[in-house]
Formats: C-alpha cells, sequence, structure tokens
C-alpha cells in the first residue's frame, strides 16, 4: 500500500513540476516581445562584445579559435 | 499494476500530441474584423479547411502569412479555405499585421482570447496548421512555418482533398 501512495506521490509532484516549469508555445507573448531579448540594442552588444573581447582576451576570448594567449 | 498501466495511458493519451485521424475541435469564435460577429466551424462542413493557430508576435506567423494570402488565392472559389485563428492578447496587434499582408482581406480570421483552439488541439509549436477533409476529420499537422518549399506539397494535398 505504501508503495502505490509513494508511486502515486511521486507522480502527482512529477505532473506539478512539469505545469510549473513548461511554458507552452501559445503562451509566449511577452517572451517574444524585445525588451525580453538578452541584448535588446543591437549597438549595445557589440560594444559590449567588444569591451568582452578587450578584457578577456588572455583568457582566450569568446570563441574556441586560439589558445589564449593574449596576442591576438 | 494493471490498473495503473492503464491509469497512465489515458493521461498520456489525454495530454499528448499528433491528432491526425481525429475529428478537429468545433468553435464559434469572434471574427478578428468584427468582433461582434462570430465564425463557426460548422459554417466549413462539406469544405476542406486549414485551421491555423498564429500570433502577430510570432516570427514564423509573419512569415507564412503571404504563402497563405497567394494559397487562398489561387483556390479562390473552390472548397478550400484558410481560417485563421489569432491567440494575440490585443486583437488590434493581429489587425495591424494581417492587414499588412492581406489587403484585400482575402483571409478569414477568429479571435481567441482564451487560447480556447491551442488547448484543445494540443499545440506543440506555433505556428500550428491542421488541414481538414470534407467529413472534418484532420488529415494533416503542420507544426512550425509553412514556406515555399512545403507549400508544393500542401497544394498537392488539399487538390486530392478536393477530388481534382
Amino acid at each position: 500500500m505504501v508503495k502505490y501512495i509513494l508511486i502515486g506521490s511521486l507522480l502527482f509532484l512529477t505532473a506539478c513540476s512539469d505545469k510549473l516549469v513548461r511554458v507552452m508555445p501559445y503562451e509566449k507573448e511577452y517572451f517574444a516581445q524585445d525588451k525580453m531579448s538578452l541584448s535588446p540594442i543591437a549597438e549595445r552588444a557589440e560594444q559590449e562584445g567588444h569591451v568582452y573581447l578587450i578584457r578577456e582576451a588572455s583568457a582566450g576570448g569568446e570563441s574556441a579559435f586560439q589558445g589564449g594567449c593574449g596576442c591576438r | 499494476m494493471k490498473k495503473i498501466l492503464i491509469t497512465l495511458l489515458v493521461w498520456a493519451n489525454l495530454f499528448g500530441a499528433g491528432q491526425v485521424g481525429d475529428k478537429a475541435v468545433g468553435f464559434d469564435l469572434p471574427n478578428l474584423y468584427n468582433l461582434d460577429k462570430k465564425i463557426s466551424l460548422n459554417e466549413y462542413k462539406g469544405k476542406v479547411v486549414l485551421v491555423n493557430l498564429w500570433a502577430s508576435w510570432c516570427g514564423g506567423c509573419q512569415e507564412e502569412m503571404p504563402i497563405f494570402v497567394e494559397l487562398q488565392k489561387e483556390f479562390k472559389g473552390s472548397d478550400f479555405h484558410i481560417l485563421l485563428s489569432t491567440i494575440d492578447k490585443e486583437p488590434k496587434n493581429a489587425v495591424a499585421f494581417l492587414q499588412s499582408v492581406d489587403r484585400e482581406r482575402v483571409l478569414k480570421s477568429v479571435y481567441d482570447s482564451e487560447k480556447i483552439l491551442p488547448k484543445a488541439y494540443r499545440c506543440i509549436g506555433m505556428p500550428s496548421s491542421y488541414l481538414v477533409d470534407k467529413s472534418g476529420t484532420i488529415v494533416e499537422v503542420y507544426v512550425g512555418s509553412i514556406d515555399e518549399k512545403h507549400v508544393g506539397k500542401l497544394k498537392a494535398k488539399i487538390k486530392s482533398l478536393l477530388g481534382e
């Protein structure tokens, strides 16, 4: 009996978590807005990328190309 | 154990996607261009209908809409109709977009503010289109936008359903 209650509870909780986390495709109206973009301003994103590259060059920049010697 | 398995199967069937062979879920929703009037799927009984779930904020929907305009023009006067259903929060956004691509108002759209149809049709992606035959059965489900590459197959399917 305890086993069945345990299985039932697990299934119930799994269903709950799925419902909480999953956003259905037709519910993404707000996510589709420009302001929800990680980089809403293209120019600013480019400038930030440039700064990031300069600062992180010694760590290999943002690509997998070359080894990170800082001698770009 | 058998009972548990049967219960799980029933639940999986209830929430699963994929509806080819199912009867198209009927609806009676406001006309997007005139919210006081309603459009029902029953009006299209005995006709081939492409039910399309769309929204003005959905990129794929924006891409496929001009193709639908051309498709409906091509089948003008036949028993094939495209019936759109928008789930926009603000109907004016949907009207503004639709008018920008369909000035002649070739396409008809209902306004589904409560998102009844995506739930009823168990929509798993936007846009989604459901090709319904003359008997009211879903014969094809298209998840994602229909592009120029796939529209040829869709036309062939429509023609075969129309008996041309």
